[in-house]
């Protein structure tokens, strides 16, 4: 059995995605807002403002509450001196080894909401594919990004 | 070093503007239809002005064409210079382009009609940093002869530079011999009739019958044919069922006859470590793929193939141009006796193992490779027997048929390690058999759902680069310790 990537993702981030909850589940809201408008204004089944509550408790319990807690105990990095390693998911736990020497260039990105958290993801760019690891501790994610920049310089190419 | 400059052919102009005017047809032909043909050139009639307009829009715009076309032609120069081909057009905005002739990856050469009837040849140069699978430069049409002078260039380039490094170390003698290329492969007419005969482009006509059925489909009046239908059903189901029929053969034989025309004289040669392909009957191309490009190799058998005992070949190559331009995988082989292709292979690739023994998926892994049907399964067949009662029912087959497909899947699923190399195979319908070196692979992703794991089972993926992004192969649901046997192969 292999062991977990040592590191997890900052605290903050499990905050994060749980704010991303909140604003999809205002999504949710208004829709389920405007159906209720919809039922009452045109007579429709009355069946409608229970199926529209429903969906907006279940985005509650799901988006805000489980899903970002999952997600954030799975996530899992680590950065070795020839790869680096990646688990993520949420029902299905995907694991990721990419070797320093596939490894092309690495990006820093920062939203508005990660900057107020003073967090930022960082995505590692190898020729075929991308990999992100987000919500990490700004000055974590600018560490990293220069050291696996250096460990990629150093690995051999041999391609 | 000859700094002559070169233009393209005049044909160039012709080729270029007919391009930009195929590519207005389509529109012009719905908005005809879409009018029902109400055109007039009388004044009086009310549709005089939408006349004047739609042709006077189209003509302008065929005019327009053709003057690109020919400033194209007038301002496009190359000449060769400093080992560099560099390439100089535009009207208003100059633009230039130099290429060393060592970044050249590949000339592809494709002879159209047009190209055919005046002996001449488009070629697309390309490097390995195309963008989008667009070429790096297009000579639209120039001579053959051009052509040729062109690669001549090319290698003399290339050879002055292996020849200063030669003086450099001075001790290594490469003799230059010009072998004829040997040719690897060639379909038989035979081989070539069956590849049509049994090809999947039946799909791409019948779409693209829908598509053109789809457009008549405002002049078409519903009314009188649904009216027409339900005599139709009284004549018979028959008769429908007859059309159906002749529409399906008629389909087949067009995309027959395109495969045929397309994959005509089918030739594979190799020279200086580059694969050179060949194709086609009416429109000739000629694509060629160095070696040292290519990433992975997939063997395709779909079911009927592999009954019958042929495959087919494709060569996952990074950056140069696949057929269809954006298209990175290149058909090696379109068809080919699965004995002879693994021969053909070895002798190309000796270094790898064409005959991997596979360690499969175990036995207790089977029921993954069906149970996620049943998600959309039980919804299915529940609608269809409910709503289409008794003849609804025989929607039922399609769990035994589900669960048959799955069990094959299970069979087909394995790989193998092999020092350097990882083979993969695996199934959805047409068996797929995926070599690669370690050293091509991108990487590699295990996946593992809550059921997996109580079984012990895992997926893998392993991404090599296809052109701009990559291709992905997937065997499901491996025993776990094999997953992490090819984790830890690949860290090393």
């Amino acid at each position: 059995m292999r062991a977990q990537p040592i590191h997890q993702i900052s605290r903050k981030g499990l905050t994060v995605w749980r704010l991303y909850g909140v604003i999809q589940t205002l999504a949710l809201l208004v829709v389920a807002g405007l159906a209720s408008y919809g039922t009452y204004y045109f007579e429709w089944p009355s069946f409608i403002y229970w199926i529209a509550a429903a969906i907006v408790v279940l985005g509650i319990l799901l988006l805000v509450l489980i899903f970002p807690k999952i997600r954030w105990e799975r996530w899992r990095y680590e950065v070795r001196e020839h790869e680096i390693e990646v688990q993520h998911g949420l029902f299905v736990v995907k694991r990721t080894l990419i070797p320093m020497v596939r490894v092309q260039h690495v990006d820093t990105t920062q939203g508005p909401i990660l900057k107020k958290y003073d967090l930022g993801n960082i995505s590692i760019s190898t020729a075929a594919t991308v990999h992100t690891i987000p919500a990490l501790v700004m000055d974590e994610a600018d560490r990293l990004r220069a050291r696996i920049s250096e460990l990629a310089r150093v690995a051999e190419d041999d391609v | 070093m000859s700094k002559e400059i070169n233009r393209l052919h005049p044909v160039s102009a012709i080729i270029t503007s007919l391009k930009a005017l195929k590519s207005m047809i389509l529109p012009i032909a719905i908005i005809i239809i879409s009018n029902g043909f109400n055109f007039s050139l009388n004044f009086h009639s009310e549709h005089f002005w939408q006349t004047i307009l739609l042709f006077g829009v189209w003509g302008g715009a065929a005019l327009l064409a053709l003057i690109g076309g020919i400033i194209k032609w007038r301002t496009f120069v190359y000449w060769f210079e400093d080992g560099e081909l560099r390439v100089k057009y535009g009207l208003f905005v100059k633009k230039k382009r130099y290429i060393p002739f060592e970044r050249i990856q590949s000339l592809n050469y494709n002879e159209g009609i047009f190209h055919r009837i005046f002996g001449l040849v488009k070629v697309q140069v390309e490097t390995a940093g195309n963008k989008g699978g667009k070429p790096e430069v297009e000579l639209t049409a120039i001579r053959k002869a051009a052509a040729d002078a062109i690669e001549l260039e090319m290698r003399r380039a290339k050879n002055e530079d292996a020849q200063q490094q030669l003086e450099q170390e001075s001790t290594q003698v490469i003799k230059e011999e010009t072998v004829s290329t040997p040719m690897i492969y060639h379909m038989a007419i035979k081989d070539l009739l069956v590849l049509a005969t049994t090809s999947g482009g039946i799909g791409v006509v019948l779409s693209g019958l829908a598509a053109v059925i789809s457009q008549f489909s405002d002049i078409i009046p519903y009314e009188a044919v649904f009216h027409e239908l339900t005599d139709f059903v009284k004549v018979g189901v028959f008769l429908i069922a007859l059309t159906v029929m002749f529409i399906l053969i008629a389909a087949w034989v067009v995309s027959v006859v395109i495969t045929l025309i397309n994959y005509y004289d089918y030739t594979v040669r190799i020279e200086e470590e580059k694969l050179i392909i060949t194709k086609g009957l009416l429109e000739k191309k000629r694509i060629t793929l160095p070696l040292n490009r290519i990433q992975a190799i997939r063997i395709v058998e779909n079911p009927l193939r592999q009954l019958t005992g042929f495959a087919t070949v494709v060569v996952e190559s990074a950056g140069g141009n696949g057929e269809n331009g954006n298209d990175k995988k290149i058909t090696l082989f379109p068809l080919i006796k699965r004995q002879a292709c693994l021969q053909t292979l070895e002798q190309l690739f000796p270094e790898m193992n064409w005959h991997p023994a596979f360690v499969r998926s175990p036995k207790r892994a089977r029921p993954f490779f069906y149970r996620v049907d049943f998600i959309w399964l039980v919804p299915v067949i529940g609608a269809c027997s409910y709503f289409l009662y008794p003849y609804g029912l025989l929607s039922l087959l399609l769990i035994p048929l589900t669960i048959l497909l799955g069990v094959w899947q299970h069979k087909t699923a394995g790989y193998q390690i092999d020092g350097k190399q990882l083979a993969m195979q695996y199934r959805v319908f047409s068996r797929t058999t995926l070599i690669m070196e370690k050293k091509r692979i991108q990487s590699i992703e295990s996946t593992q759902s809550y059921f997996q794991k109580r079984k012990n089972v895992m997926s893998i993926k392993a991404t090599v680069m296809s052109g701009m992004s990559g291709t992905t192969g997937t065997v499901p649901s491996l025993e776990q310790q094999d997953a992490e046997t090819i984790f830890s192969w690949y860290e090393h």
